[in-house]
């Protein structure tokens, strides 16, 4: 079948197990094959630069002209009023404007001196680790679609997202644990759960959501009462009964495919709460990333934890930090928002670094746009803040394969819009592929009629990122 | 700030500012949908042809040419506007375009702020290779030659043949392989098989028994008949087909407000299904139900379809690209739903494997130009339930009233801040600096003013709740006519060439279509549901086949195309599309037809592995039946059926079951807002409907049904998967429905039978259809007594009394949390049982029972 459609073998494992219901399947392949599971590691396509990512992404879309690309040009505008009238702008963008210049001051970083601004005083020290990006854009300045288009490629969402691709793509190195994590805010974001969805991949590589209170995995931990003895004295007789019925059926390979994943969630079980407790973590390491430090606590947890995923295995871990949506008061909100990720986020380069992670792990940070350097004249006052911009938006890369030290691309001289090393999402898309050793143009999935891919139409690596 | 601007943007429009009713927003929505289309983000075309289009194509384009100017064609290019040609291929310096864009000269464009520097090196450095426009042209102007010949789904219905019964095909073709066919199932099988199939629900203890008693020689076409014309067989098939239209409560994105008169949409499906309307009939009626049966509740209702797609509008939309995408959407999910096709690839270029060009999606797309959202008044029909209406509508009227109370409340303060800053009594303020302070909100704290946002918010949702049970259709109507051109690369800044309304022009059988608004959906429906279409009716009995058998004929019911699969028994598909016309478009004749075949009816038992695993490993030619997990709708459903909590209500409202509290709580952003927690309904039999009746919220779905595999809401699911995660372990052994069930269980068969043994039994028949072996009914028995005893030391958690929910949020003005108390639930609330609430011995019982809704016999169907 595979020289019919040109289905690899994988993918036409994927689909017979997940719903052709075959009884002939396990005389087809071997019985362990089948039941090995889909997340087995499986080798990439070249050799890869990093073997995990953390993606960190600032939900509301955080300024790039207040964080990591000042505008001096903005001071000489600062308040000039203009309109704005265009049968393709939206009401939000429409009508009266004025400009505004940053409230914020700016250092030049590290020995390749980027530009940081002040309220980064901890990232500031990994400037030299980081490669700043300035060149992307998207397609959509509505929250959903911009952080759709950010996490699956596709704006109108229901493709499967970046972590779900790379989880299909190279598996997982625990069995035990999710290969495709998110660490989301105590809210979930716009969009909902269609910013980790599976799309069109086998549920398997669908992200896990880490709950940040209660069970952390929804219903996984036993309901109060049940110890785990009774619960597994349960078990026992369920797949007593189970291994019964199946002897019924001896052909059927989606029955001792079931009967495992029980023993697989009893596993899960198990191992998770270790895998996630920060507590067992030095006083020390807890301090690197601000736990404990009310400005900073929600988000270096969720940090923390991060690396501590990477580091059992989890192969694609995304780590929610919101709040950046500062159409008004920007200095006081950017400014609070700036501090809460400040020490979570160099905490986490440096703490991969100490553990000598960096190097096998890619870290990502974006939000779904950036901010545009005018504002709307808003109950007939000027406030500063900012709206959404799509053209241009603040971006960086550290650890594993990334061009350290660097800064990328540029915006023009107001900000409005990326003018150099101009590239769309599926090219931010297939250059994070790349790094972790997936050809964007190979790891397809057929659905629909054609082969699909997270980049949809095909990206190109961005060069000027890599090392 | 969002909901100001909503507002804003309403006043924009002309229409009620302040507080927006329904009908108001409703308004908003009409009017930002009937500006002219026009764009779509580029899809990645060269970088010249990018800049132009982004900076110049609005005025420069195909539909304003200002100047006489349109760039956005290489040939327009180089003829030029009144000014003389634009471009000089390979000779960028005597390019007028450059010099404009340079600003050297006396033009200067585009007006306002120049080009980058890189923008205009790039439309340099592209003039100076000669300016190439290959890809764009391609798709502005198709040149598809139709290959429509080589696709065998266009070829009309073959002439019947020498075989007249499915089982005569199915024969054939395990003779051509060699194979042998598995003995007929047993009777119970069989029943159990059935009644999934039909129902989604397992068979009643009395209806084995009668079935198994029945010596007549008919005793299973009665049991068919009776399946078919249970209320039940309406709500399991009309998930299939709520499957393929995407059928949603609410829609989607950032708010993903409810769409309060929606259920009125899956109600008919299910009235429909359940009545045998008449398949063409049922197309002709979603398609354009108001333009040919003006007047008829039931085919207004039914236009619903035209909307079943995400869509939003707010003020960061774009109000073109916002009807665009429903332009887009609808084109796509019509000719997905009712000809298995997917279009979404012309939009942009012509189909690269079916003979489906771009100019054919746009044809198709303009009958559907006109088309505008609209609420209609209509009465509620006599199949509609409007049981507990007035119970739920003060529900929803009470969360809205509090609301506006704190609201209210907020203002107050407002007023008394205000007083205190001035100086003067509250009730001598200036009346202006009153509505002042009001619309500003600069008086309140932060935190406040963050909430009375979130208020504002809520009353927007609140008022959607209570809108549910106005008599209101989801519908749509003709407007003004909108001329449609076809889109270069479905970019909405480069309108190319107008076309007029058409079909696909590679379906050989053609209608006309009037240039008149008011008919162009019809005529486009009568050319779907007609006997002479190659397409309609081979797309329906193939999705009815799948839902038999788990697989189609065709196995990708979407995708008739080139890139679908090909039929695995091409004649068995056109003489089911044949006997379907001829039965005048009856499913449920197809039903019949099907189940009584000799192929429906055997077991699920390969007979000879070996041989199946190298002729038809993945049995597509039906040597023996395909056993299949329940979908998750079934599993849900046939807990709380075996447990007898599934409450028989049908219709009206979606209602809300309980779910992980956690998740219930799980705070969730809208548009800069808190959305309200999930309220669960406060009656039992309310939560406990059948699957099909629960709201159906896009963003936020119930996690039973998540981890089971139901269809993403987003997207038109063709067929159901069944894959196997551990999640689905915690949602059926760990979760308080499954817990909860269990525990209603036991006490059921409590009820039924005393003594332990006697009530293992009546479990096994309520869950299995049978009476367990001597070797289950001993570990049940075991693990109970151990159960026992453990429940008799360990005392069960304490009920948790409900308190009011206080949450927090980040919110935008200080980028620092505030907090939010939830309305308190206005109703009572009906617990369900609590463990604390039964002796250990129930306890227990219901331990092993849960067992039973995790065992794989209960989870598949043989």
């Amino acid at each position: 079948m595979s020289s019919e459609t040109g289905l690899h073998r994988r993918a036409f494992l994927y689909q017979t197990a997940s719903g052709l219901g075959s009884v002939a399947l396990s005389a087809l392949l071997h019985r362990a094959e089948a039941r090995a599971g889909v997340l087995s590691p499986k080798p990439p396509h070249h050799p890869a630069k990093a073997k995990a990512c953390i993606f960190l992404l600032m939900e509301g879309g955080p300024s790039h002209i207040d964080t990591f690309d000042p505008k001096p040009k903005l001071a000489q505008l600062h308040m000039t009023e203009f309109t704005r009238k265009s049968k393709f702008a939206s009401a939000m963008e429409s009508g009266k404007r004025y400009f505004v210049q940053s409230p914020f001051g700016f250092r030049k970083a590290g020995q390749s001196g980027a530009d940081v601004c002040e309220h980064f005083a901890h990232l500031a020290e990994c400037a030299d680790d980081i490669c700043f990006y300035r060149g992307a854009v998207g397609e959509n300045t509505n929250h959903p679609t911009a952080l759709y288009l950010l996490n699956t490629g596709n704006a109108f969402g229901g493709d499967p997202a970046a972590g779900a691709w790379i989880a299909y793509g190279l598996g997982t190195e625990n069995e035990n644990l999710p290969a495709f994590v998110v660490l989301p805010e105590s809210h979930y974001p716009q969009g909902g759960a269609t910013n980790w969805s599976n799309g069109f991949l086998p549920a398997h590589y669908q992200g896990t959501v880490l709950r940040p209170s209660g069970s952390p995995i929804l219903d996984m931990t036993p309901p109060p009462g049940v110890t785990p003895e009774a619960q597994r004295a349960g078990l026992d007789v369920l797949q007593k009964l189970n291994g019964m019925h199946q002897r019924q059926h001896p052909e059927f390979a989606e029955l001792p495919a079931r009967i495992e994943s029980y023993e697989l969630a009893f596993r899960m079980q198990a191992e998770m709460p270790g895998v996630i407790d920060i507590h067992r973590e030095s006083e020390s390491v807890k301090h690197l990333y601000g736990i404990g430090e009310p400005e900073t606590d929600a988000v270096a947890r969720r940090c923390l934890m991060a690396r501590r995923l990477v580091q059992h295995g989890v192969r694609f871990v995304q780590v929610y930090a919101g709040g950046w949506d500062s159409h008004d008061y920007i200095e006081e909100a950017h400014r609070n928002r700036m501090r809460a990720v400040d020490k979570p986020v160099s905490g986490l380069i440096k703490d991969l670094k100490r553990m000598g992670l960096l190097d096998s792990t890619l870290v990502v940070w974006a939000g779904e746009f950036g901010r545009s350097p005018d504002n709307g004249v808003r109950r007939g006052s000027k406030v500063w803040g900012r709206d959404h911009n799509a053209t241009a938006m603040p971006m960086w890369f550290a650890g594993g394969g990334v061009r350290a030290g660097h800064t990328a691309g540029a915006t023009d001289e107001i900000g409005q819009k990326a003018v150099e090393a101009v590239h769309p999402m599926r090219d931010v898309h297939a250059t994070i592929l790349y790094l972790l050793g997936l050809d964007d143009a190979k790891l397809t999935y057929f659905h629909g009629g054609r082969f699909k891919q997270l980049t949809q139409i095909g990206g190109q690596v961005i060069r000027e990122l890599v090392s | 700030m969002d909901t100001t601007i909503e507002r804003r943007f309403a006043r924009s429009l002309a229409l009620s500012g302040g507080a927006l009713s329904s009908y108001g927003r409703e308004a908003v929505r009409l009017a930002a949908i009937a500006i002219l289309p026009l764009v779509v983000a580029s899809a990645g075309a060269q970088t010249a042809r990018q800049i132009l289009t982004e900076n110049c194509a609005s005025c420069h384009g195909a539909a304003q040419k200002l100047s006489g100017l349109d760039l956005t064609s290489r040939e327009a290019m180089l003829h030029g506007g009144n000014r003389g040609p634009a471009v000089v291929p390979g000779e960028a310096s005597k390019s007028l375009l450059i010099a404009a864009i340079e600003r050297k000269g006396p033009l200067k464009m585009p007006p306002g702020q120049a080009l980058a520097a890189a923008a205009v090196a790039a439309l340099r450095e592209w003039i100076d290779t000669g300016a190439p426009w290959e890809a764009a042209a391609a798709a502005a102007q198709p040149k598809w030659k139709s290959n429509a010949e080589d696709v065998w789904a266009f070829q009309p219905l073959r002439q019947p043949g020498k075989l007249r019964s499915v089982d005569a095909f199915i024969e054939a073709k395990l003779r051509e392989k060699g194979l042998t066919a598995a003995p007929p199932a047993d009777r119970r099988t069989l029943l159990r098989r059935a009644t999934f199939d039909l129902t989604g629900l397992p068979p009643t203890p009395e209806e084995v028994e009668a079935f198994l008693k029945d010596q007549s020689g008919d005793a299973y076409e009665k049991m068919i008949d009776r399946l078919l014309a249970s209320p039940r067989y309406g709500e399991r098939w009309g998930r299939h087909w709520l499957d393929v239209v995407r059928y949603a409560d609410s829609d989607g994105y950032s708010n993903d407000f409810e769409r309060p008169n929606a259920w009125r949409y899956r109600d008919y499906v299910i009235h429909a299904l359940n009545r045998d309307k008449p398949y063409d009939r049922f197309i002709l009626e979603q398609l354009a139900g108001d333009e040919l049966y003006p007047g008829n509740p039931e085919a207004l209702i039914a236009t619903g379809f035209l909307r079943m797609g995400p869509w939003e509008h707010t003020a960061m939309s774009v109000a073109a690209v916002t009807r665009q995408m429903f332009l887009d959407d609808v084109t796509h999910s019509t000719v997905t739903a009712f000809l298995g096709l997917t279009m979404g690839c012309a939009r942009c270029h012509d189909h690269k494997f079916d003979p489906l060009p771009t100019r054919d999606y746009y044809r198709l797309q303009a009958t559907f130009a006109s088309t505008e959202y609209a609420t209609h008044k209509l009465p509620f029909q006599s199949w509609e339930n409007r049981t507990g209406f007035d119970r739920e509508l003060a529900r929803s009227q009470e969360l809205l009233r509090l609301t506006r109370e704190r609201m209210a409340a907020l203002d107050d303060k407002i007023r008394q801040e205000l007083a205190k800053k001035l100086g003067l009594e509250a009730a001598k303020l200036p009346a202006d600096e009153v509505k002042e302070a009001l619309r500003s909100k600069e008086l309140l704290s932060h935190d406040d003013h963050a909430r009375y946002n979130a208020y504002n918010k809520r009353r927007d949702i609140y008022q959607r709740a209570v809108e549910r049970y106005q008599p209101l259709v989801y519908g749509v109507r003709d407007g003004a006519p909108v001329e449609t051109h076809i889109l270069t690369g479905g970019d909405l800044k480069a309108p190319a060439e107008e076309v007029s309304p058409g079909m696909l022009t590679a379906v050989r059988y053609q209608s006309e279509v009037p240039v008149e608004v008011g008919g162009r959906r019809a005529a486009l429906a009568r050319w779907i549901a007609s006997p002479d279409h190659p397409l309609t009716a081979r797309v329906m009995v193939n999705r009815i086949w799948q839902g038999h058998f788990g697989r189609g004929v065709v196995a990708t019911s979407n995708n008739f195309g080139k890139m679908g699969k090909r039929p695995t028994h091409p004649e068995l598909l056109d003489f089911l599309a044949r006997a379907f016309i001829e039965s005048g478009w009856s499913i449920k004749a197809m039903h019949r037809m099907i189940m009584r075949s000799d192929a429906y009816r055997r077991a699920a038992t390969a007979t000879d592995a070996e041989k199946l695993a190298k002729l038809d490993p993945e049995n597509q030619y039906l040597s023996y039946f395909p056993p299949r997990r329940l979908s998750a709708e079934e599993l849900r459903d046939a807990v709380l059926a075996v447990s007898g909590e599934l409450s028989s209500d049908a219709g009206g409202p979606g209602t809300f079951p309980e779910v992980n509290e956690d998740l219930a709580n799980q705070p969730r952003l809208i548009m800069g807002q808190f959305a309200p927690a999930y309220r669960p309904s406060p009656l039992r039999r309310e939560r406990n409907r059948r699957s099909v009746y629960t709201f159906q919220q896009r963003t936020v779905r119930d996690p039973m049904l998540e981890v089971f595999n139901g269809p993403d809401l987003n997207e038109s699911c063709e067929r159901r998967e069944a894959s196997t995660v551990p999640t689905q372990v915690f949602a059926l052994f760990n979760s308080k429905f499954a817990r909860d069930s269990a525990l209603a269980f036991a006490q059921r068969v409590e009820n039924l039978a005393s003594g332990r043994a006697k009530q293992v039994e009546q479990a096994y028949r309520l869950a299995m259809q049978r009476l367990p072996a001597q070797e289950e009914l001993k570990l049940m028995l075991d693990y109970i007594a151990r159960a026992e005893e453990h429940h008799r030391r360990v005392a069960p958690p304490p009920v948790k009394p409900r308190v009011p929910l206080v949450r927090s949020l980040v919110h935008e003005f200080s980028g620092k949390a505030f907090t939010l108390e939830e309305e308190p639930e206005p109703a009572a609330y009906e617990e369900n049982t609590a463990p604390a609430q039964v002796p250990p011995a129930t306890r227990a019982l219901a331990d092993a029972l849960l067992l039973l809704f995790n065992a794989n016999e209960f989870v598949y169907v043989f």
